[in-house]
C-alpha cells in the first residue's frame, strides 16, 4: 500500500475514534503536545493509563463483591478513575464513571454493578482500538494532525 | 531600542520584545513556575506536560504533605495546582494550609467531578479558580495570558 494510502487509513482510523464517541477534544489537545522531543507522548500516556487503572479496576471489582457495599469507598475509587480517564480524552469511559457515581450517591448497588460491567467493556474496547491505531501510526510514520475534524 | 510604530505588525513587535498592541509595553520574558499536587500519575504527567508546553517550569508531588514540605523550604511557585483527592490531607485542607503560610501563588483547584459544595469549599479555603478535570492547554494558556498581563 503506498504511503499516502497508509496515511489516509491512519487518519480515517483516528477519525472513527471520535465519530464513535470513544474520544473527545482532550485527546486532540494531548496530540498537540507532541513534538520532536516527545513524538509518542500520547501513546505513552495512554499506556500508562491502562497500566495504572488496572489497579483501580481490581479495587472496584473487589469492593463490589463485598456486602454491604461501601458506596463512599466505591465513589472514591471512581472519582480517581474518572480523573485519569477524562485526562486522556476517554469520552465513553468517562460517561460510565459519571453514571456509576450517580448510582453510588443513590445507594443503588445493582446500578453500580451494571454500570461497572459496561464501563469495563468500553475501557477494553477503547484499549483495543487505540492499540491498533498506535501500531498502524507507528508503522506509517508521523501523521499530520493538522486535520482536526472531530 | 527604537519604539515600534503603532502600525507594526504583530510578528515584528514580538521579535523586538514589544507587545503587539503597539503600546510599547515589554512582553514578559520571566520564567513561570508551577507545582502540581495530585497523586494520580496520569494527571501528574499530563498537567506537567501541558504547563511545560506553555513554558512553565513544573514539578509535581503526590500529596498535600509533600507540597507543604516543599513550600516550607522556601520553594516559590507562580502557580500551584491542587487536586481534591489527596492522601492523608485533602485538597481543601492543603489549600488552607498553603494560604496560612502566607503563600500568594495562583492556586487552581482541579477535580474530576464538579459539584457546588466542592467548589465552595475550595474557594473558601483560598483557591483562585476551580476547574473540572481535565486540565487542558487552552485553559492553561488563558491563565498564563492573564498572569503575564498582570
Amino acid at each position: 500500500m503506498d504511503r499516502n494510502k497508509q496515511h489516509r487509513q491512519v487518519a480515517l482510523m483516528r477519525q472513527s475514534l471520535f465519530d464513535q464517541g470513544l474520544l473527545d477534544e482532550q485527546f486532540v489537545q494531548l496530540e498537540e503536545l507532541q513534538d520532536d522531543a516527545n513524538p509518542n507522548f500520547v501513546e505513552e500516556v495512554v499506556t500508562l493509563f491502562y497500566r495504572d487503572s488496572a489497579r483501580l479496576i481490581l479495587n472496584i471489582d473487589q469492593a463490589l463483591d463485598k456486602s454491604p457495599l461501601d458506596f463512599a469507598k466505591l465513589d472514591g475509587y471512581m472519582h480517581q478513575f474518572k480523573g485519569s480517564a477524562s485526562s486522556i480524552g476517554a469520552k465513553k469511559v468517562k460517561s460510565e464513571c459519571t453514571l456509576f457515581r450517580e448510582y453510588c450517591k443513590a445507594g443503588n448497588g445493582e446500578g453500580c454493578k451494571r454500570t461497572f460491567q459496561q464501563l469495563k467493556k468500553e475501557y477494553a474496547l477503547l484499549r483495543k482500538k487505540l492499540e491498533t491505531y498506535f501500531q498502524l501510526a507507528r508503522q506509517v510514520g508521523p501523521v499530520e494532525t493538522a486535520c482536526r475534524r472531530i | 531600542m527604537e519604539q515600534p510604530s503603532k502600525i507594526n505588525n504583530n510578528e515584528k513587535s514580538i521579535q523586538q520584545g514589544f507587545s503587539p498592541s503597539g503600546c510599547g509595553d515589554l512582553i514578559s520574558t520571566r520564567k513561570f513556575t508551577a507545582l502540581v499536587v495530585d497523586n494520580d500519575p496520569i494527571c501528574q504527567i499530563i498537567e506537567k506536560a501541558i504547563l511545560e508546553s506553555q513554558g512553565v517550569e513544573t514539578q509535581f508531588v503526590g500529596s498535600g504533605i509533600d507540597a507543604l514540605d516543599l513550600l516550607v523550604t522556601g520553594a516559590n511557585f507562580d502557580i500551584i495546582i491542587i487536586a481534591w483527592v489527596l492522601p492523608m490531607m485533602n485538597g481543601v485542607e492543603t489549600t488552607r494550609q498553603v494560604r496560612a503560610m502566607g503563600i500568594r501563588s495562583k492556586l487552581l483547584a482541579v477535580t474530576a467531578c464538579f459539584d457546588e459544595r466542592k467548589k465552595k469549599a475550595f474557594l473558601d479555603a483560598g483557591v483562585d479558580e476551580f476547574i473540572e478535570k481535565p486540565l487542558n492547554p487552552k485553559k492553561v494558556a488563558s491563565i498564563m495570558r492573564e498572569m503575564k498581563n498582570d
